[in-house]
């Protein structure tokens, strides 16, 4: 191979990469606005889905677990506070499983949203089935526990799947749920406290 | 190969759908195709990704082929390919968000996609631009047939149901078996046996039916 080679290659690919690169710079420009105000409207919808009753959702503030930034909120009626939706993480099988939780304001589980796993598909993955996430309906910190026989009372395991199960139910929902009340409560509300069994 | 001018367009579509099929003749891509296929749904939209992304990153090259220096094709032909599929991610996020949030994960994928690479390699640097689009519609819409007979037996076999996409983002779920259904099948090891037994399965109506004493390839 001769100088003159080797400088025809490299000019050939540096070419066709800078070409390549100022398509996808004018695609992404042109694009990420609009993707920007997509990924705003989902997350709008998402929780309002979750806080059906609510005509506000507005964000709270930041917190961590498993090492990952999630996001909390809080959902007023005519100006009035009536409960709160987080955003929570649980260790399952073979991922971590993104789980958005709503309370009232005496928080108790109104509804789970599960908006991102990788677990098993035919075993984990039935975490998303409304079967499983309606039994959170209702529920207090205290009945979060998984059983792996027939219950209504606390949550009852799917078969095959107990580590997801626990994943959502004593990581996801549970931790999310003992945030809100610390810091709800670190916030001097003790009205909430008391009513809080 | 028969040169360009005498390549009939038919066999050359047909080509790819049964003489090369990606996944039961060439044995390529099983990797992403295994992880998907689960239902019928994931393999029929990754089965339309693919049959996108391959068509027209064929095209591209065909175009190209003249200005690519033999020596960088390859690092060319996988900017080609990254490139369409993050142009393909971008504008779906922008413009049919809903759309995307289904079947973007299965796009992502495709970077990773043998046939796509091989098709370039092997077809569309080589031959001129009605030809490449051809090849790569063949070779795709072999890809999608492959994947939605995978995923029909997989499904039906492993979870009793079939999942019918009704639009881009509604589906449908017909269950069939409410008996206790093989659950190996929806697993990634399933996975495997699903398509050596489809692979054995589809090599055996070829040879018996389609070729009819005709030379092996």
């Amino acid at each position: 191979m001769t100088g003159k080679d080797i400088f025809k290659i490299t000019v050939n690919l540096v070419i066709v990469y800078l070409i390549g690169g100022f398509i996808l710079a004018f695609v992404y420009a042109n694009a990420s606005p609009k993707i920007f105000r997509n990924n705003e409207e989902a997350e709008k919808k998402a929780l309002k889905e979750l806080m059906p009753a609510a005509d506000d959702v507005a964000k709270m503030g930041d917190w961590t677990i498993h090492d990952k930034h999630a996001k909390y909120f809080i959902a007023k009626k005519g100006g009035e506070t009536i409960g709160y939706v987080i955003q929570s993480f649980g260790k399952g099988y073979s991922s971590y499983i993104n789980t958005f939780i709503a309370v009232d304001k005496d928080f108790k589980v109104q509804k789970i949203n599960i908006l991102a796993h990788g677990e098993t598909p035919g075993l984990g993955d039935e975490i998303e089935t409304d079967v499983f996430k309606d039994q959170f309906k209702g529920k207090d910190i205290d009945h979060l526990k998984v059983l792996k026989t027939e219950t209504t009372e606390y949550i009852q395991a799917l078969s095959g799947a107990t580590i997801s199960t626990r994943a959502v139910s004593e990581d996801a929902v549970k931790n999310g749920v003992a945030f809100l009340i610390k810091t709800i409560r670190e916030g001097g509300n003790k009205d909430v406290q008391h009513q809080h069994n | 190969m028969s040169s360009i001018s005498t390549i009939n367009l038919k066999e050359l579509f047909l080509n790819g759908i049964i003489k090369e099929n990606t996944i039961f003749k060439l044995a390529l891509s099983l990797c992403p195709s295994i992880a998907v296929t689960n239902n019928l749904k994931n393999g029929i939209f990754m089965g339309l990704a693919v049959l996108f992304v391959q068509t027209m990153v064929n095209i591209t090259i065909s175009l190209m082929r003249k200005v690519i220096q033999p020596k960088v094709r390859l690092p060319i032909f996988m900017l080609v390919i990254s490139g369409w599929v993050t142009i393909t991610q971008m504008l779906m996020a922008a413009f049919v968000p809903d759309v995307y949030a289904k079947v973007g994960l299965y796009i992502a994928l495709i970077v990773a996609f043998a046939s796509i690479l091989a098709r370039a390699e092997m077809f569309a640097s080589k031959n001129s631009f009605i030809p490449s689009m051809v090849d790569g519609l063949g070779m795709g819409v072999g890809f999608l047939f492959a994947l939605t007979v995978i995923s029909f037996f997989r499904e039906l076999v492993g979870k009793g149901t079939l999942t019918v996409p009704t639009g881009l983002s509604t589906q449908h779920v017909f269950t069939f078996i409410n008996t206790k259904p093989v659950l190996l099948m929806v697993l990634p090891a399933g996975g495997f046996l699903a398509v050596g037994i489809l692979m054995a399965l589809f090599n055996w109506i070829d040879i018996r039916y389609l070729k009819k004493g005709a030379v092996s390839h």
